[in-house]
């Protein structure tokens, strides 16, 4: 009966479709806030001919540090330059670095207390109790938020009220329960949530300029491959998924 | 923050968390050891989840049920009540993994207290809660306190519904565990160390004790 159910599930896997290709599939560290992008962007891939493509998304801090100590991927896309130079300071960058994105800032609130914001400077009214941005600290949202309150000259007035998140999709994800009043997250975060809305988006006259650099890593076990998919991201056809989903791609 | 006042913020939570559940995980632990009745093996399940499911999970159950948008929203508002990310929600948080831990270890005192005791003094007049206080509890005190050791411990170390549910605001809601993985994930491995240190101290003298008093059978 074991020996049924083993040989079953055995075939099960071993059963590949018609013309899907069988390489291993790439493994791709991201920034989180390009998950709904770059699976678009992986399926168009697959279904044009190109390979599988493994994600492991989350704040680039915590995926730099995972490259710097050994961790196998092929490629890195960082929300910033910053944490890109994190492995590149640990050796750990294989092939050229390229920039890939640009994006945007943007506050959102909850959806059910929808406002707009003219300027950034009023989240340093008190009536925002709670704002979420990542950890100032290294999260690249965090950071850029951070430098975007400073130079506006509210980072003061508003510090006691940041609550700082592991990303930026944390951040999202405090706005969308209301557990915060405000979050300042990317302008895609904004577009993708349905219940968080914008009060403020960019293009921002005064905002930080946001990279989303890309590099192909040392301890690439497919550097080929991982390279082709970058490729494709970087094509016309990659450029328009991009667009969608309202990244600006480096020209 | 420095690594003083994370800890004793985290102590100071603990010990409320443990003081928090104290006399409801008495009260269920009793219920469980000396009474039969419809649902016991589900209130037994219920009270041991946290104890088995992943902790960001309990996190997620309490951050849905107080935040503004969920069931006890609207009542917290109207009272202007904040509980998420504060540390009222460090407090929470802490109080329900811990309770299991608390639960288990008094309910096998109880157990092993005989009933004849209890029995005697229901013949001499006593009501329930006075045999309940004058000598279930006391004979029972080396396992109840082994068990408040041992929530206070896990409360201690406390992290996925902690961060879930009171996030990590440094002066406010950084706990020990929750610092850790702060200067973990921002590359500052010798102040992470240094917490480790700490918090591994702490977890040790706790645990130590209540197995120290977990050895003792009541006379």
């Amino acid at each position: 009966m074991f020996a049924r159910i083993a040989a079953f599930a055995l075939s099960a896997c071993a059963g590949v479709p018609q013309g899907l290709p069988t390489r291993p599939p790439i493994t791709v560290s991201a920034a989180v806030s390009l998950t709904d992008v770059l699976m678009a962007e992986a399926q168009e891939y697959a279904r044009t001919g190109g390979g599988n493509v493994r994600f492991n998304f989350g704040a680039s801090n915590v995926l730099a540090r995972q490259i710097a100590s050994g961790a196998p991927v092929d490629l890195f896309i960082s929300a910033d330059q910053a944490q890109m130079d994190v492995v590149a300071a640990a050796g750990a960058i294989g092939g050229t670095r390229v920039d890939l994105l640009y994006n945007q800032l943007a506050v959102v609130v909850p959806s059910d207390r929808p406002r707009t914001l003219r300027s950034v400077r009023e989240l340093a009214d008190p009536a925002f109790k709670r704002i979420a941005i990542g950890d100032p600290q290294a999260v690249p949202a965090g950071v850029y938020a951070k430098q975007y309150l400073q130079q506006v000259g509210i980072w003061d007035a508003v510090q006691q009220r940041i609550v700082p998140s592991a990303s930026v999709r944390a951040a999202l994800s405090a706005v969308e329960t209301g557990a915060v009043d405000a979050a300042i997250v990317y302008r895609t975060d904004a577009r993708i949530s349905t219940r968080a809305s914008a009060a403020l988006v960019g293009p921002l006259a005064d905002g930080p300029r946001i990279v989303y650099p890309a590099a192909i890593t040392k301890s690439a076990e497919q550097p080929a491959e991982a390279s082709r998919f970058l490729d494709f991201l970087r094509s016309g056809k990659g450029r328009l998924v991009f667009e969608r989903f309202g990244f600006t791609p480096v020209s | 923050m420095d690594t003083w006042s994370i800890t004793a913020f985290t102590i100071a939570c603990a010990i409320g968390a443990t003081t928090l559940m104290f006399v409801p995980g008495l009260g269920v632990a009793w219920l469980l050891a000396r009474h039969r009745f419809v649902g016991r093996t589900a209130l037994e399940t219920v009270v041991s989840l946290p104890l088995v499911m992943p902790p960001v999970a309990t996190g997620l159950l309490l951050l849905l049920l107080l935040s503004r948008r969920g069931p006890l929203g609207p009542l917290l508002e109207r009272f202007d009540i904040q509980i998420v990310f504060t540390w009222k929600a460090v407090v929470l948080a802490m109080g329900f993994i811990g309770l299991p831990m608390l639960v288990r270890t008094a309910r096998a005192g109880f157990e092993n207290v005989d009933r004849r005791y209890e029995q005697v003094a229901a013949t001499l007049g006593a009501s329930p809660f006075r045999s309940f206080m004058t000598i279930s509890l006391p004979l029972a005190w080396p396992s109840v306190v082994a068990g408040a050791m041992l929530a206070f411990a896990r409360a201690v170390g406390e992290f996925g519904a902690t961060i879930v549910v009171a996030g990590s605001i440094p002066g406010v809601t950084r706990t020990l565990a929750v610092a850790i993985y702060g200067y973990t994930e921002t590359g500052q491995d010798a102040k992470a160390l240094e917490l480790l240190a700490v918090s591994a101290t702490i977890a040790f003298a706790a645990l130590w004790l209540s197995n120290r008093l977990a050895e003792r059978r009541p006379a």
